[in-house]
């Protein structure tokens, strides 16, 4: 599993939202590819038991730190990254309200980079970013959105405060760099699916009015396997020669929305309603309207910038992982929608 | 006149109030602030509003606002709002409306002396339904003074991003509060009784930690409370503040010596109870056939209202800021009476230091 690598096993490595869905599989990634002076940053009310049986599997990693803290704290950023070369960055504030998630996505993110330029030993930051910070509003559908294309100008209108916190976020990263010379990585994996994460991506349909809406119809899913994801994740903190870079991280074999749905049903089936695009763009489009006409009386939870977001349609590439990060998804996707699966029987 | 409005605080609560004045007309929002300046930075952004401040005296020089919303944790309202009165503000400061009573008093007094106004964010007292249970009170419905008041609030544990960041750290500002996770959460619910007891008032309170607030790690942290209380006049009041009780119950009940009301604020529903007597098994027909038409009544009601634009998520809150501001224009008495937000302080204040766990009183 070696790689060329900007740090060497003696380096410290932080990983931030390292009890979480993806962070216990970047952990298990760096634990394997021989990493163990780790600094696991949790919050102090998490349940570890995830992070503990990772941990158990690897003798050698008795000495990895679990450090408890929040990083709306700059003292304890100022624990987490004291003598640390490279910080895994997966923390993210899933809040409904923009305030929320912008303080536990961009106001977290600050406390950690002047942290880490303070008091660590920084050769580079890798920032978990998402697709949400994509707009395909002005794109046609099913073009290819790589990483390119234009972010999202108004989260706002678009009633995604994840989103917000996630372009806040990463421009606060950007501004690092070109101000205080911080070398960053940012990833944005698309729809990371996996053993820990039950629910359906809201890009498949949703469940708001009580039974499943299906809305993904034939469009192409950015699906990752988690611990693919988690590959891309600890190359690009590890890879020399591409900081300043952004990656989609996206698997080879991407599913429809009916397929990745049918697979689904298979385990157990449940009653889904089918809705065209055409449709739903109509209905948001309506929502939208009606929700300005009366001034949030309904939130603006359905609007055209979201219909295109997630239920346009897009087509998705992953060359740039490829090429630069040499990343190849490790598990195939018939393997990966067996494990994935088994967590519903 | 239109009113120049600063919110101090741009946390979750502040959209709400930048979102309720907007759907009030004839004001504006002029700046923001918050010692965070990034988070003032957000909301002003997001809503187009020009001065940002990361301190509350240069931003209250510069703009010299009438009105300023205070919507940060408790401990800081009773300094702010003080200076905010200062340099000649109204002040809407959310609930809690001070830490403690004699902090409210102080506020009120100068407020007073100043010739200000201020208001408490007791925004449920203000929903359609409230409003509605209110006038039928002032028409005389109950039959004379009120015999009895029931209220009862909810807290759903269930979602983890309120109260994992709380347990997670004793440094949480909802920790440092005297009354901690019910100092935050109880207001609405003392504030309706507040309302209709006198001054005169003895608490008995009892609090106690559930089983999951135990296995979610609440360490000293109390989740249910239970309190009674009676005033000068006899009136007695029962409080119900639970995590635990499904489906969760928020509502307020006034009894009279004749009628009573039922006011559902999870549903924004108002049942009246007549008193009269039937004949026979008529005893076990009608009553239940009464009361299904009055819970169609309420549907109906809700409905109309919604259609007409009337009712709103946020009902309550606009109502309140609305009367506020009308109360600032026209130099009337604000909407909420200063007696109930001290009542309101005075008895959490008698809560808290009955329930105060053993390991705090140190
Ligand atoms: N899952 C996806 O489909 C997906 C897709 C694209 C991008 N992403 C990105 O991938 C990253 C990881 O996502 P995930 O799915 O693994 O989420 P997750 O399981 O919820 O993990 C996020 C972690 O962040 C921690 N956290 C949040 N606020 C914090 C704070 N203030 N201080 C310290 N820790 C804090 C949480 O701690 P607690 O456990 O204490 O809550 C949690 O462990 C995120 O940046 C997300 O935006 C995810």
């Amino acid at each position: 599993m070696s790689v060329e690598s900007i740090v060497t096993p003696a380096d410290k490595i932080l990983i931030t939202g390292s009890n979480g869905f993806i962070g216990t599989r970047a952990l298990e990634n760096l634990l394997a590819r021989g990493f163990f002076n780790l600094r696991c940053f949790v919050r102090p009310s998490s349940k570890l038991e995830k992070l503990q049986k990772i941990l158990a599997q690897f003798p050698a990693a008795k000495n990895v730190e679990i450090v408890a803290g929040d990083l709306l704290s700059r003292e304890d950023c100022r624990r987490a990254a004291k003598d640390v070369a490279v910080i895994v960055h997966l923390a993210a504030g899933f809040d409904k309200s923009f305030a929320g998630a912008f303080m536990n996505s961009a106001l977290a993110t600050r406390n950690l980079l002047d942290a880490f330029l303070e008091l660590g030993k920084p050769r580079r930051f890798v920032n978990v970013s998402s697709f949400a910070v994509y707009s395909n509003f002005k794109m046609e559908r099913h073009a290819l959105l790589d990483e390119n294309c234009p972010l999202e100008t108004e989260p706002q209108a678009r009633n995604d405060a994840y989103g917000f916190g996630k372009l806040k976020q990463e421009q606060l990263v950007r501004d690092y760099g070109a101000q205080r010379g911080l070398k960053w990585v940012i990833l944005r994996p698309g729809m990371v699916y996996g053993p820990g994460k039950s629910d359906l991506s809201g890009r498949i349909g949703i469940n708001t009015f009580g039974f499943f809406i299906h809305l993904g119809g034939r469009n192409e899913m950015p699906m990752t396997f988690v611990d693919n994801c988690a590959d891309a994740i600890v190359l690009a903190a590890l890879k020399p020669g591409v900081d300043g870079e952004i990656f989609n991280v996206v698997d080879d074999e991407r599913w429809t929305s009916k397929e990745f749905l049918a697979a689904r049903k298979e385990t157990k089936n449940f009653f889904s309603v089918w809705l065209p695009y055409p449709l739903m763009k109509f209905g948001c489009g309506l929502w939208e309207n009606f929700s300005k006409k009366r001034h949030g009386q309904l939130p603006p939870v359905f609007n055209r910038r979201r219909c295109a977001a997630e239920w346009g349609g897009n087509t998705f590439s992953n060359e740039k992982l490829h090429k630069l990060l040499g990343w190849s998804p490790k598990i195939k996707t018939v393997d990966a929608m067996k494990l994935f699966l088994a967590q519903y029987k | 006149m239109k009113l120049r409005i600063a919110i101090i605080g741009c946390g979750k609560i502040a959209d709400q109030h930048v979102q309720a004045a907007h759907r009030i007309g004839n004001c504006e929002i002029v700046a923001v602030c918050d010692r965070e300046k990034l988070m003032a930075e957000q909301l002003a952004e997001r809503f187009k509003i020009s001065g940002v401040f990361g301190d509350a005296e240069e931003m209250l020089k510069q703009f010299s606002p009438d009105v300023v919303h205070i919507t940060t944790p408790p401990l800081g309202h009773f300094p702010l709002a003080k200076l905010c009165l200062e340099h000649g503000s109204n002040v809407y400061l959310e609930k809690p409306f001070t830490v403690t009573a004699a902090e409210a008093q102080e506020l009120v007094a100068l407020a007073e002396q100043k010739n200000l106004r201020l208001t408490a964010g007791h925004n449920y007292q203000f929903t359609l339904e409230m409003l509605e249970m209110r006038r039928l009170v002032a028409s005389g419905f109950l039959g004379g003074a009120a015999v009895h008041l029931e209220s009862h609030w909810a807290y759903d544990l269930s979602d983890p991003t309120y109260v994992s960041p709380i347990l997670g750290s004793k440094t949480h500002w909802v920790r440092q509060l005297p009354g901690q996770l019910f100092h935050n959460l109880i207001s609405h619910s003392t504030a309706r009784l507040a309302e209709f007891l006198d001054d005169d008032v003895m608490v008995s309170a009892q609090a106690h930690q559930s089983v999951r607030m135990k296995n979610l790690g609440g360490q000293e942290v109390q989740d249910e409370l239970r309190v009674l209380l009676r005033d000068g006049k006899g009136t007695t009041a029962f409080l119900c503040f639970s995590t635990q009780i499904k489906p969760g119950l928020n509502s307020f009940r006034i009894c009279g010596p004749k009628n009573s009301l039922l006011v559902e604020n999870g549903s924004g529903s108002l049942l009246l109870n007549r008193a009269g007597s039937h004949k026979s098994y008529l005893t076990y027909f009608l009553p239940p056939l009464k009361a299904a038409r009055q819970h169609l009544r309420n549907a109906r009601v809700n409905i109309v209202d919604f259609l007409r634009g009337r009712l709103h998520q946020d009902s309550g809150m606009k109502e309140l800021i609305e009367q506020f501001y009308v109360s600032i224009r026209q130099k009337n008495a604000p909407p909420i009476p200063y007696r109930e937000i001290v009542l309101t302080a005075r008895i959490m204040d008698e809560i808290f230091a009955q329930i105060k766990p053993e390991d705090s009183a140190t």
